[in-house]
């Protein structure tokens, strides 16, 4: 931590420095919450019947919750949307046998409700813990061949700035799962592992700048040459991010309910991302002590005087 | 300013531009079947001349009586075709027909593209739907690979006994290890003991058991016993074994059902996934699929020499003692169909393949007068989750003549369990039981809602997209924006390309999302052109050497999301595999379009009109 000579006058690197400190604050709450909460793990992980359906007309909660519950003998958790019209009842897998898609019809004559089912799912409970295991392999593989290919492409501490900026989005959208219980499916997984890519594509091209502009010019600090790299490419960060996130809006407010937790971990794990390929990616080789010569250097090295 | 006196002219055709024009010709038509929709009909043909023609009004009337609209009746020869306008409708008309003509028509479906006909020529298909855009019913089931090599080494343990037997070596104990209670272990062995054996005779037997099971690894243990074991590899290479018969008799069950779009893969280690598309009422099929039926053929004990006896009682309660080894099982059934008698009783006519028919063959010869007994066994998941078979005898028949493969199994208590018998034994038996562990229903019309969410979406993404690249780059963002639609098209006919791509509702989100960064390719271009505008550059000079730097970092960010694509495709399944492989092609297009397409337009335009380039704010 020798070279922390971080300029003081520049307000673009007090503001790295403090969004440093901000992410770690995140980040422990974010850790707090995966500890202390633990994520609401979906159906996919869990096991257990989901039965989606729609009524003709609007009723509350409360009149669906009392009619289901006197006519289902096991507890169940319900929830509606658009303005009532839309149900979802889920079960948990605790009998033997497959239970039989009759039940909501005849529930619906029993009530005199107009139903048209939507979707029926049962998942059995075996099923979650393999789930797991193979999501939190495909993780690591990611991280693991990605570190290979950065360490092969890049200066160490510029990789390192690149997976420490990945581990933090990802843990932040965890925790924004954990503190808000959204329930975690296999969807999810999938948009943590884009986020991965993505938090990645931004961090990349920052490191890219800042190790050109190291190679072109030799008597400027690392802080002031970060902050080049920060200032030219941050309109391409503001429109990428900016397009990549109304495209995600677009999905979030119109393809449906289903695919809604999907979209809160893009546009979470995006606008995290952008932040942290500014505060973290590109401060943390500094931190570690990148010198701004270090290619200068290194080419020195290869053509020695005679 | 310098000018150059030898300036070459600018070539238009080149080869590279030759070649882009001609894959994205390639890619359009692709994609164009996309835009045309299908239409579904249904065909009403007599079963024979005595029945007449329907007519027009006739179907009209009956429609309208139900509220069912259809875009057109059709009358030609003796065919009456009826060509549905909502897709939903078909189950429900369907039905209705079913019920009014089934007796004296034939009703067949259909589904035809509204394609032009060049185009179909070429036999070009839009991309396939996934189950949450199509509809229809997904099972996931659970292949007990651990029992299927519990009963295999009971057979061997078995077979062992009787070598011995015949070899008149007696003292002979063969024990089968417990099954392990971990999924993951595997591990069986037999401990065959002979305290007080002579040698020579011992070897004798494990030189034949060696040459009857030479999968089987021996080893020998102090205190004469010696265990017989399947190395690791043995043991996974019968488990993929074992799941590649359950997938072949999965799809012969889906055949015998008459779904022909279904899709059946293996997932996992142990998990066979099935989709089809189109259907509704999951249980049927959940009874032929789900079902674990086997039928096995014994010889009763006091006939027979081989070790083992089993004790079972058939419906009456009558006891039998069955020589554990089976003569010949329902794996060896080619075909089976379900019959009467002369005094039509039910019974189920069996065709044996080849081994079969000589087993029965040489079976039969020499045991004419002797009882041959039929054993139905099927796996069930008992209160306490541990699979259990239950058998239980269906016939018991004497002997009669010398059979061949054909012979017929009588006295079924019903037509229809003989149907059901016949088409669960055409479907092949299951050497290891399976049992459903995901299943989901999902409506025709959550389906096309998913999927004009999705386009919704898209379109709205795309707009924004759109208007605001032009707004910030003008005439660049105009090439963008060609760009970017080429894109989407590419990607649209890439899909459509590929015989194992299946659109999914994540799938579109990953599309949209795919729009929402395929202008970072352009954007990194664009900001790079300005900078070296800034550094001095000439307009010509800044424009090639902007995509030329640009390019290696557009390489790196794009390897970096492609591998953690690659990964989510083989990891994932279903929807997830939807994302993921849009995803990466999403990256190879969006690169092709953002840097190879974009960069011809661009120095196609500059050549015309240098000035409205210098319209970005330099």
């Amino acid at each position: 931590m020798k070279n922390l000579n971080i300029n003081k006058k520049s307000k673009l690197s007090v503001f790295r420095l403090a969004g440093c400190f901000l992410a770690i604050i995140f980040i422990v709450i974010a850790l707090l919450g995966l500890f202390n909460k633990g994520l609401a793990l979906g159906l996919d992980f869990t096991g257990g019947y989901l039965t989606e359906f729609s009524t003709e007309k609007s009723l509350s909660q409360q009149d669906m919750n009392s009619l289901l519950g006197n006519y289902l003998p096991e507890s169940f958790k319900l929830t509606s949307a658009e303005q009532g019209t839309h149900w979802s009842v889920q079960q948990a897998d605790n009998n033997a046998s497959l239970q039989d898609k009759a039940w909501l019809t005849h529930f619906a004559d029993k009530n005199q409700l107009n139903i048209t089912p939507q979707d029926a799912i049962y998942i059995g409970s075996q099923v979650g813990e393999e789930l797991i295991n193979q999501g939190g392999l495909a993780l690591l593989t990611a991280i693991i061949v990605i570190l290979m290919y950065l360490s092969f492409r890049f200066e160490w501490r510029l990789a390192a700035g690149a997976v420490i900026a990945l581990f933090h989005d990802v843990l932040i959208v965890l925790g924004i799962f954990a503190w808000f219980d959204i329930p975690f499916d296999l969807t999810i997984l999938a948009s943590l592992l884009a986020i991965v890519g993505y938090s990645l594509n931004d961090s990349i091209i920052v490191g890219d700048k800042i190790r050109e502009i190291m190679k072109s010019t030799n008597d400027v600090t690392i802080d002031e040459v970060i902050n080049q790299a920060i200032k030219s490419t941050l309109v391409r960060t503001m429109i990428t991010s900016g397009t990549t996130l109304v495209t995600i809006m677009a999905v979030w407010g119109f393809a449906g309910e289903s695919l809604a937790g999907f979209s809160i971990a893009l546009f979470s794990g995006i606008l995290v991302g952008t932040f942290s390929s500014i505060v973290i990616a590109a401060t943390v080789p500094q931190l570690l002590g990148l010198t701004a010569d270090y290619y200068q250097q290194k080419e020195l090295e290869v053509c020695p005087l005679p | 300013m310098m000018n150059s006196p030898k300036k070459k002219p600018y070539r238009y055709i080149t080869w590279q531009n030759l070649l882009i024009l001609f894959t994205l010709l390639f890619l359009l038509i692709s994609a164009l079947p996309n835009l045309y929709g299908d239409r579904v009909t249904i065909q009403l043909s007599p079963i024979n001349s005595s029945v007449q023609q329907l007519t027009t009004y006739q179907l009209k009337d009956l429609l309208a009586k139900h509220s069912l609209s259809v875009d057109k009746i059709h009358s030609l020869n003796q065919t009456t075709s009826i060509t549905l306008s909502n897709k939903t409708d078909l189950k429900s008309i369907n039905e209705l027909l079913f019920v009014e003509f089934n007796n004296d028509y034939n009703i067949e479906n259909s589904v035809i593209s509204n394609s032009p006909l060049w185009l179909q020529s070429l036999d070009a298909k839009p991309i396939k739907l996934g189950l949450d855009l199509s509809g229809g019913v997904l099972f996931v089931l659970e292949v007990d690979t651990k029992q299927a090599l519990l009963e295999r080494f009971k057979n061997i343990a078995l077979a062992i006994k009787t070598l011995a037997m015949e070899e008149r070596i007696r003292g002979v104990n063969v024990v089968q290890s417990k099954l392990g209670l971990s999924i993951e272990n595997y591990q069986q062995n037999l401990l065959v003991s002979f305290p007080n054996v002579e040698k020579s005779k011992i070897d004798l037997l494990f030189n034949k058991i060696k040459a009857a099971y030479p999968e089987l690894s021996q080893q020998k243990n102090q205190n004469n016993q010696v265990t017989l074991s399947y190395s690791s590899q043995k043991t996974a290479q019968y488990r993929q074994e074992t799941m590649q018969q359950t997938l072949k008799t999965m799809r012969g069950r889906i055949a015998e059902l008459g779904i022909t779009e279904a899709v059946t893969l293996q997932q996992g280690k142990n998990y066979i996934r099935i989709e089809l598309p189109g259907v509704h009422d999951p249980d049927e099929a959940k009874r032929i699929i789900g079902a674990t039926a086997s039928l096995d053929f014994y010889q009763l004990a006091e006939n027979s020499t081989a070790a083992g006896i089993l004790r079972m009682a058939d419906e009456h309660g009558r006891a039998f003692n069955l020589n554990s080894q089976v003569v010949f099982s329902g794996s060896n059934i080619k075909n089976a169909r379900a019959g009467q008698d002369q005094m039509s009783m039910p019974l189920v006519n069996l065709t044996l393949d080849a081994i079969g028919g000589k087993k029965m063959s040489q079976f039969s010869k020499q045991n004419i007068g002797n009882t041959m007994v039929t054993v139905f066994s099927e796996f069930y998941r008992s209160a306490d989750d541990k699979m259990v078979k239950k058998s239980k005898i269906i016939n018991v028949a004497t002997i009669q003549q010398h059979l061949g493969s054909q012979f017929s199994i009588t006295h079924m208590p019903s037509q229809q369990a003989a149907q059901e018998l016949s088409l669960l034994l055409r479907a092949g038996s299951l050497t290891a039981p399976v049992t459903i562990v995901k299943q989901r229903t999902i409506e025709a019309t959550l389906g096309e809602n998913n999927i004009k969410n999705g386009i919704k979406a898209l379109s709205i993404g795309m707009g924004f997209t759109l208007v605001f690249m032009a707004f910030w780059y003008r005439a660049l963002g105009l090439i963008a924006n060609v760009a970017l639609t080429l894109n989407l098209m590419s990607l649209l006919g890439l899909m459509s390309l590929l015989p194992g791509a299946v659109l999914t509702l994540p799938g579109i989100a990953g599309l949209v999302l795919t729009v929402g960064m395929a202008v970072d390719t352009n954007v990194l271009i664009f900001e790079r052109i300005k900078e070296e505008l800034k550094r001095g550059h000439k307009v010509l000079s800044a424009v090639e050497q902007g995509y030329k730097s640009a390019f290696s970092t557009i390489l790196d960010a794009n390897i970096t999301t492609m591998i953690t694509g690659i990964i989510l495709y083989t990891i994932g399944n279903g929807p997830v595999k939807g994302f993921a492989l849009i995803l990466c092609l999403g990256i190879l297009t969006s690169m092709f379009t953002g840097v190879f397409v974009s960069k011809s337009l661009t120095n196609l335009v500059i050549r015309k009109n240098k000035a409205q380039l210098l319209g970005v704010n330099v």
